[in-house]
């Protein structure tokens, strides 16, 4: 059958490439791990932050005196904040632009309860309906894509 | 090789998909209960406590830089990989397919740009491998896990970054910068799962990533439809749908918009810029915005696990077709659905 032809596509990477590089990816990170820790054995470095702590200076900064001091790090926290604000800002853009976008491509849709088998039907009952429904759904049933720069339709999609 | 015509993923990548996400939320969940520490005060019970929440992050970490370490290999090392990777530039029809968007949105273009469609429609010749907005997703993640895992390490050790940065101070605002990096995935992440979990055709995940087009159920490409349109028209919404995707999308822009805002307020957590006396913004409506956000975060984790299982399902099916014998194939009522 024609989906046969798809099996050896879905595992389009070797196994044997996978087996090498993930082993490898293990022994890098334990590498860069045992750097980043000086060499040294793992002691005091698992609880470095304690962020939630309660008390008389218990909390990570509690001790701080004079705040950070040195430009570039400042300048480079300040950069940082300035990043994520511009790519919010984008980025609520794209989920409004896709919210949209999505919500007309949903009204090109079917609607729900209107099954396959049941074309005829649908597109009778689609007629039945509000005009704005008709325009909808109700044609798009009956004529297929073709129907989709019908003028009165268009701009519904 | 390079057009997998058939889906977006070869197994490996969703394996690796998989564990990157699930590695990645545990990223976020731990990292930004101790960032928002005072909005997410659950969260950081929830793992075990101030203690906890680090020796989670960090092992999340380790597996991060494996993962990371891993798909880069398989990129340069295989041909699968170096040929995919000629898929992810971005040409001049993104750029077009953002605009085209506007106006589809706007109503004055009727359809999307096929640099935009995740709908199956279409030939694998007229319709990208990855959207404009996967390939902002790969280029924008790779360049946030480089930085993330760099900075990640560099603080691994207190002793470490305190050798460099000379002072605690220094090396807590080193971690603020670690912290704030990270914000532009978190809300990145919140959007691809809008993106991926919310389209009217694909809802409620998009099995395209998943499984081959030609089998997506819904897809009747094969009776005529070569003018141009998408077939968009033959498939049924789901009920569900309208109020799903308002709810989802609703809870994605006040998770953003939380998570961005407490990130600003949260300045120079743990070490702000200026001296702040009672500590970070103890703001109701703000604790509600971030835990909404993290409340996508945790359905989009349950959406790709979904993915994943029809996957499995698919997967299982197939092999059992190959099994019988040619005769049990042709059998009408099952071609149907299995297509």
């Amino acid at each position: 059958m024609s989906y046969r032809k798809h099996l050896p596509e879905t595992s389009g990477y070797s196994s044997v490439a996978i087996a090498v590089n993930a082993v490898i990816a293990i022994a890098v990170t334990l590498v860069v791990l045992w750097w980043a820790s000086g060499f040294g054995p793992f002691y005091e470095t698992i609880f470095r932050i304690d962020p939630a702590v309660s008390g008389a200076n218990a909390g990570v900064g509690a001790d701080w005196t004079s705040g950070n001091q040195i430009v570039w790090l400042d300048f480079a926290i300040a950069i940082t904040h300035a990043a994520d604000v511009i790519m919010g800002v984008f980025i609520l853009f794209m989920v409004f632009l896709h919210w949209g976008a999505f919500r007309r491509l949903a009204a090109r849709m079917r609607p729900p309860g209107a099954t396959r088998e049941s074309d005829e039907t649908v597109a009778a009952d689609g007629g039945s309906v509000a005009g704005d429904a008709d325009d909808r759904h109700g044609r798009t049933g009956r004529d297929g894509p073709g129907d989709d720069t019908a003028p009165g339709g268009g701009g519904e999609r | 090789m390079t057009q997998l015509d058939h889906g977006k993923f070869t197994r490996m990548t969703t394996t690796f998909h998989t564990l990157l996400a699930l590695d990645v939320f545990v990223l976020f969940f731990s990292g930004y209960s101790m960032m928002f520490n005072d909005e997410l005060w659950w969260l950081v019970g929830l793992m075990g406590g101030s203690t906890g929440v680090a020796a989670v992050h960090r092992i999340a970490g380790a597996g991060l830089l494996a993962l990371i370490v891993f798909w880069m290999l398989m990129m340069v090392t295989t041909g699968t990989g170096r040929g995919n990777f000629r898929e992810v530039l971005p040409t001049r029809g993104d750029i077009e397919a953002m605009v085209q968007d506007v106006k589809f949105l706007l109503g004055s273009a009727d359809e999307r740009h096929p640099n935009a469609r995740q709908f199956a429609g279409g030939t694998a010749d007229e319709i990208p491998l990855l959207t404009y907005i996967g390939k902002g997703v790969v280029f924008i993640f790779s360049v946030e896990l480089a930085l993330l895992s760099l900075s990640g390490v560099l603080i691994w050790t207190k002793t470490g970054v305190m050798g460099m940065l000379a002072s605690k101070t220094a090396a807590m605002a080193f971690v603020t910068f670690h912290g704030l990096l990270g914000v532009i995935m978190l809300m990145g992440v919140m959007f691809h799962i809008f993106e991926h979990g919310f389209h009217p055709a694909f809802y409620p995940v998009e099995v395209k990533a998943f499984i081959p087009r030609s089998m997506i159920p819904e897809y009747h490409d094969e009776e005529g439809d070569g003018d141009g349109g998408t077939g968009i028209e033959r498939l049924e919404l789901a009920p569900s749908w309208n109020t799903a995707s308002t709810v989802v999308g609703a809870l994605t822009v006040i998770g953003i918009v939380s998570v961005l805002l407490a990130s600003v307020f949260d300045e120079g957590y743990p070490v702000p810029r200026e001296l702040v006396i009672g500590g970070g913004p103890t703001n109701t409506l703000l604790a509600v915005g971030i835990n909404a956000g993290i409340f996508v975060l945790f359905l989009g984790l349950v959406l790709q696990m979904y993915g994943n299982l029809l996957r499995v399902r698919w997967e299982r099916q197939l092999e059992s077709e190959a099994e019988e014998p040619p005769t049990t194939a042709t059998d009408g009522g099952r071609s149907e659905t299995e297509r």
